[in-house]
Order: structure tokens, then sequence, then C-alpha cells
């Protein structure tokens, strides 16, 4: 993800800020790292440059 | 058996786990062509295989993100160059942040004997009535639009045309149809929803 995505996008569960956490960086892209809600604390991992924005209770790789 | 939800699923491909574009998603990808402007800031929702976003961004040169509940299609749509982001509609963007959002939702009424239970089936069908779907994105699209900016809602017959187009007055839109293109098994059309 770049990184002015920071600015579209928040929190699914209270629409508060995210922070970002960078582990890996390739091209002005965020490859891997972690997004942080300020208000409630949790946390969305970014993996292969994907955002995983999806609340906790969502985030299985199976649909049902 | 026209019309029911095994049959549209079976040619419509249901061998990968991401829906490949077909009729549907080239006549929104048409119309939101005609409709995005270069500055403007655009989401399609569930953007399966990012046909749509790709199409938009090559067609107008604005900034499409694409976002999708399915892992399989955020990893697809990365890989066509789209800007992907998982998540349940637009539950993680933040207020006012969009010019268009675009959605071609899943709309067909679930058939119980056809139940799947997988990505494609998400990727497919609308609960009971087909709206469900539709009905939880308009109940928040509003909030992430910018003041003057619109929704692009591919519908189909088999959905209702009328239920949505209700059901978005209730949410306070207007809608208007843009473009309709007619199959044997069903019509599709283009609403255009502005507040």
């Amino acid at each position: 993800m770049k990184r002015d995505l920071m600015d579209i996008i928040c929190c699914p569960l209270d629409k508060h800020d995210l922070d970002l956490d960078v582990e890996s960086e390739e091209d002005d892209e965020v490859v891997a790292g972690t997004l942080t809600c300020t208000d409630c604390g949790e946390t969305y991992p970014i993996e292969d440059g994907i955002p995983n924005l999806l609340p906790p209770d969502m985030r299985e790789e199976t649909p049902a | 058996m026209t019309g029911t939800g095994e049959d549209l699923a079976s040619r419509r491909g249901v061998e990968t786990d991401v829906y490949d574009p077909a009729e549907d998603s080239r006549l929104l990808a048409d119309v939101a062509c005609d409709e995005v402007s270069a500055d403007d800031l655009v989401l399609d929702v569930g953007t399966g295989s990012g046909y749509v976003a790709a199409t938009v961004a090559d067609g107008t040169d604005a900034r499409v993100l694409g976002a999708d509940l399915n892992p399989h299609a955020c990893r697809r749509a990365r890989d066509a160059g789209v800007e992907a982001v998982r998540a349940d509609l637009v539950a993680p963007f933040c207020d006012g942040a969009f010019d268009v959002v675009t959605f071609n939702p899943p709309y067909l009424p679930a058939d119980a004997a056809a139940a799947r239970d997988d990505w494609m089936e998400v990727a497919l069908t609308g609960g009971e009535t087909g709206r469900e779907v539709v009905e939880a994105f308009l109940d928040d699209v509003a909030r992430v639009l910018a003041p003057d900016g619109s929704v692009l809602l591919l519908v189909s017959t088999l959905t209702g045309v009328e239920e949505v187009t209700a059901y978005a007055g209730e949410r306070g839109f207007s809608a208007a149809a843009l473009a309709d293109h007619s199959f044997p098994f069903e019509t599709l059309t283009v609403l255009k929803l502005v507040r």
C-alpha cells in the first residue's frame, strides 16, 4: 500500500485514525507492517502490500 | 431453470475463488469511465478480479482503490495493478473520502439447494432476497462520499431495481438509470445515486 492511503483509511470498528508501523517497504509501497487504531488499539496487518482492514472476527481465510 | 443461482453460478464459472469479469462488470466499467474525472478519488467495492477498478483507472487517470472481503480477490486485484484493501464493504474508509463509489454487488437470491459455502457463493449471492449485501452497502456508503459524491451501482432485474431504488431513497439517495443491458435471463441496470 502507498503511504498516502493513511489519509483515506480508518479503523473499521470505531472510524478513528490509524498509526502505521512499517516492517518492509519497496518502490514507495509498504509491503509489510501493522496498522494500529489510535483509539481502541486494535491492530490490522499489512501483508504482501495489502492492508487487511477486516474486523478481527471476519479475518479467517474461509468464507463460512 | 433459467435464473436460479445454481444455473447462473455454473454459467459464470465457479471453478475459481474469484468472480471473473462478465457482462455486468463491463457495463459498470463503461459507465464509470464516462462518469469519473481524472482528479476524482474512486472506490470500487467488491472489486474481485480488479477489472472495473483497473479499467476505470486506465480510462480516466483517476486514482481508484479496490476493496474486497475475499483475500484471493485482493491479491488478484493487486496483481492487476489495483491498490487493494481487504475490507467489509466501506467500513475502513474515512468519512467524505470518495468522489465516486462503484459496486457490482453479489445480487443473486440465494438458492438453498445450490448453497456452496465457498468464496464464489459469497461473490454471487445476496441472501434470500438477493439484496442483503446491497442494503448493507446502502446503509453505510453515504458516510464515505464527498459532499457532491455519487454511487454507481449495478442492479439486476433478478435483484429488483425498484426495491433497490426504494431502499436507496430511504437512505437519502435519488436514483437515475444511466445504462441498461438486457439478456435472456435478466436485465442489468447501472444506477447513479446522489444525495
